[in-house]
């Protein structure tokens, strides 16, 4: 009952995109692994609270794998190239000789405990970032934005949604150009098969973004100097205290200094999900 | 109110001049409607006149072009928001807001109008085009026909001097087709609105129409009443080709004015409707099925249907928008969750079947044919089907040549015609030899020669030994063409299943034009009249 009276009433379209500036805002500055998997789950129990049929909220879980295998990259990288470290080995990788020009730098080799958590760390705030984002897009309308960005600059206006949109536009393509492919016969997945999904994707999105453009320019968009508004969408109670949680505990950070970083990671987790109560 | 001189329109990279020295006038309120074959430059005309063509597509222009006293050479198509409307294609692509209210306001917000003014505005439009209901719903969950409405209420609600719609009844079912074209015809009798519109579907707009511009694709076009153009066009509905047939010395262009003006046809023997009931395998087979399915359009519902073609049939799905056409379509073919009953193609589970095995036994040709199409030139997409088909090289390519003629097989699927785009999907299909062949809204987008060609197609795979056709459309003239069966859904529940003469003229709305003109004869086509006079001869 409650998520259909939440859904009705709605957020500020800038809603989610101040909150996941706010929330990425605190991962960065405390740069801690305990903050960026805090993070990654206040991220995925959101995405799990606020569901809705919207086409745009599809998207998520197709980000959702892309901040897997970026993780997975990630740590990959770490493991095998950089400057070697000191500490405790944990296991050993076989190494590549590099020529003596690149003195200093392997390939392979020891990974070290410190390694492991340093890599752990940078891979973990990279798909707490992906995720805070890919969130932000997946809960609203991309083409919200268009309502409350500055309308005298027609080029920013359509360059932003068409950003917002395309994460959304292509899981809506992607669901239909796989069961085209399944009517197609094929049954295979792998990168041949990728391929075949991604360009009828990518010429889909281009399709839609070139139709709405068009109809922009032809509304006038970004043309007249004087626009007005008929229901303005106004920044509400529930819209301050919904973002209050990353807030608060922004400014906590700057004014405590260091803290335990396994208690900040719990009301980080605690904070982050003012939206729920709001 | 519309003025072109000496216009010449010609893309980049292309051979074809589009138009060539063109020049002629809309009045103030006039009702103008553009034909042409696809691809001869219906859109392109209808957007060189808000300048969409070429600021915004590009192309090189040529001649002077101005809307209400104002030159489009020199104003870009914003600055033009404020005298001339324009309503897309796929009106879904250019909605910008959720609620039907706010999509409706931006327009004047972007504009700059006082929100007194814009309260009014908004509330006259909503009145205008029956929305005022629907005025707080979701846009993603109205039918075809009210997201129509909308945009056409978005692009009113400024109140523009000239109104361009490109195809508005394409996506429409017959009855939603007729409301919108009611609203046009009504504004530009009572608001002196100037309307053009392009549309494949004659038999729908041209009662309405005042003027027709025939774009003949070589650069040139013909401009004149829709009588005299009727007279000779090329592309005409079924009942201006009846006329001819008949040899009628004015060309009527409602059912109304045929009736006045039509000669007494004595049909000496009313030929009994037989009922052929085809006795060939079952080739599909739905036992009371019951499926609820969601996707970005809306919800959808079937309860309990149940169904059986046989080979040798062509069986035509009709229905309003939203009744549940697609969700059937899709059950029958496993792409669609079933909540009860059951669906068998060829005794086997479509939902079941993997890969090359589903296409087999059924192959589904989708509303958008390009979701099949992947290939960077005709060629690739025929050699590909060939090796996931596993059928012998250049087959595909070999019933894509015994469809139609096929375009250049370098060119890019996504640049030939709507029509060679739909042959080369059924091509596809049709090489691995499917029993069973189904069309989703197979006519969208399609001038009257394409349409003739897919009946011809569709009428020769049937004929094949074993294979039958469903093809669900808004098309009634194309039903009454190529269907033996009719079923009709409403509302996830099918209503009626019947010989096609019998379900289509059962109902004012989805007869066919030759049947309402001539309803004691029992023809449904022109080729049936036809047929009959020159046997009379």
């Amino acid at each position: 009952m409650k998520t259909a009276h939440i859904q009705r009433l709605g957020f500020h379209p800038l809603f989610w995109w101040v909150w996941a500036v706010l929330t990425s805002g605190v991962v960065l500055v405390l740069d801690k692994t305990e903050i960026s998997l805090a993070a990654i789950a206040s991220c995925l129990l959101l995405a799990s609270r606020f569901k809705s049929s919207t086409y745009w909220r599809s998207s998520f879980k197709w980000i959702l794998r892309l901040a897997l295998i970026a993780f997975a990259f990630r740590m990959l990288i770490g493991f095998t190239i950089g400057v070697p470290m000191p500490g405790q080995v944990v296991f050993t990788l076989p190494q590549i000789q590099l020529p003596e020009l690149l003195v200093g730098i392997r390939l392979g080799g020891p990974v070290t405990e410190q390694r492991l958590l340093l890599t752990l760390n940078e891979a973990a705030l990279l798909a707490a970032l992906i995720l805070i984002f890919a969130l932000a897009n997946s809960l609203s309308n991309p083409h919200s934005l268009l309502k409350v960005l500055p309308r005298r600059f027609y080029g920013i206006g359509l360059a932003s949604v068409i950003a917002t949109s395309v994460a959304p536009q292509a899981a809506r393509s992607i669901s239909r150009v796989k069961a085209a492919k399944r009517l197609r016969g094929q049954s295979g997945s792998g990168l041949q098969s990728w391929k075949r999904i991604a360009l009828p994707v990518l010429e889909d999105s281009l399709e839609r973004s070139i139709d709405l453009a068009a109809s922009l320019e032809s509304r006038g968009y970004g043309y007249f100097p004087n626009t007005t508004r008929y229901r303005a969408p106004s920044w509400k109670m529930r819209d301050s205290l919904g973002v209050s949680g990353p807030a608060y505990l922004l400014i906590a950070i700057f004014i405590a200094g260091s803290i335990s970083p396994w208690l900040i990671g719990a009301l980080f987790l605690f904070l982050t999900l003012t939206p729920v109560v709001a | 109110m519309i003025h072109f001189s000496k216009v010449s329109l010609i893309y980049p990279n292309s051979q074809r001049t589009i138009i060539e020295d063109v020049s002629f006038e809309v009045n103030e309120g006039e009702f103008v409607l553009l034909i042409g074959h696809t691809g001869a430059g219906k859109s392109s005309v209808l957007r060189l006149i808000n300048g969409l063509v070429p600021h915004h597509t590009g192309g090189i222009l040529s001649g002077s072009i101005s809307v209400a006293g104002r030159s489009t050479a020199t104003l870009k198509p914003g600055e033009l928001a404020d005298v001339v409307g324009i309503v897309g294609q796929n009106p879904a692509n250019t909605f910008v807001s959720d609620i039907v209210e706010d999509e409706i306001a931006f327009s004047l917000e972007t504009l700059g109008i006082a929100p007194e003014v814009m309260r009014k505005r908004v509330e006259e439009v909503l009145d205008l085009l029956a929305l005022t209901a629907l005025r707080r719903k979701n846009i993603s969950e109205l039918s075809g026909g009210e997201q129509q409405r909308v945009a056409i209420a978005a692009a009113l609600v400024t109140n523009p001097k000239v109104l361009l719609l490109d195809e508005p009844t394409s996506a429409l079912d017959p009855i939603a087709a007729e409301e919108v074209l009611s609203i046009l015809h009504r504004l530009v009798h009572d608001l002196g609105l100037t309307v053009v519109l392009s549309e494949h579907r004659l038999e729908r707009v041209i009662q309405f129409v005042d003027r027709i511009i025939l774009i003949h694709g070589d650069g040139s076009l013909a401009l004149g009443t829709a009588e005299e153009v009727m007279r000779s066009s090329p592309i005409a509905p079924p009942l201006v080709e009846l006329a001819r047939a008949l040899k009628m010395p004015t060309i009527p262009l409602s059912i109304r004015e045929f009736r006045k003006l039509a000669p007494k046809i004595e049909v000496a023997d009313n030929p009994e409707i037989i009922d052929s009931i085809s006795t060939g395998e079952v080739l599909l087979s739905i036992n009371e099925l019951s499926a609820a399915y969601q996707d970005s359009q809306g919800a959808y519902a079937l309860s309990k249907i149940n169904l059986e073609i046989r080979a040798g049939e062509i069986v035509a799905l009709m229905g309003r928008n939203g009744a549940g056409k697609t969700t059937l379509l899709k059950c029958a073919v496993g792409l669609a969750p079933i909540t009860s009953g059951s669906v068998r193609v060829s005794g086997n589970n479509p939902a079941a079947l993997e890969g090359p095995e589903l296409i087999r036994n059924v192959g589904y040709v989708p509303q958008e044919p390009t979701d099949l199409l992947y290939g960077q030139s005709i060629l690739e997409e025929c050699a590909l089907a060939d090796k996931d088909n596993k059928v012998a090289e250049g087959s595909t390519l070999a019933i894509y040549k015994s469809l139609m003629q096929i375009p250049d097989l370098n060119s890019h699927p996504r640049d030939v015609s709507e029509g060679q785009r739909l042959g080369l999907a059924l091509s596809i299909i049709l090489s691995a030899q499917p029993p069973l062949i189904v069309l989703d809204e197979p006519t969208r987008g399609l001038d009257y020669q394409a349409k003739k060609t897919l009946i011809q197609v569709l009428k020769g795979v049937a004929k094949k030994e074993g294979r039958a056709v469903l093809i669900s459309t808004h098309d009634v003239e194309l039903v009454a063409e190529v269907a033996d069966r009719v079923i009709f859904l409403a509302d996830g529940e099918l209503i009626a299943d019947g010989s096609t003469s019998q379900v289509l003229n059962a109902s004012p709305a989805f007869a066919p034009q030759v049947a309402k003109a001539l309803p004691h004869t029992n023809w449904t086509t022109v080729n049936e009249a036809e047929r009959y006079l020159n046997a009379e001869k």
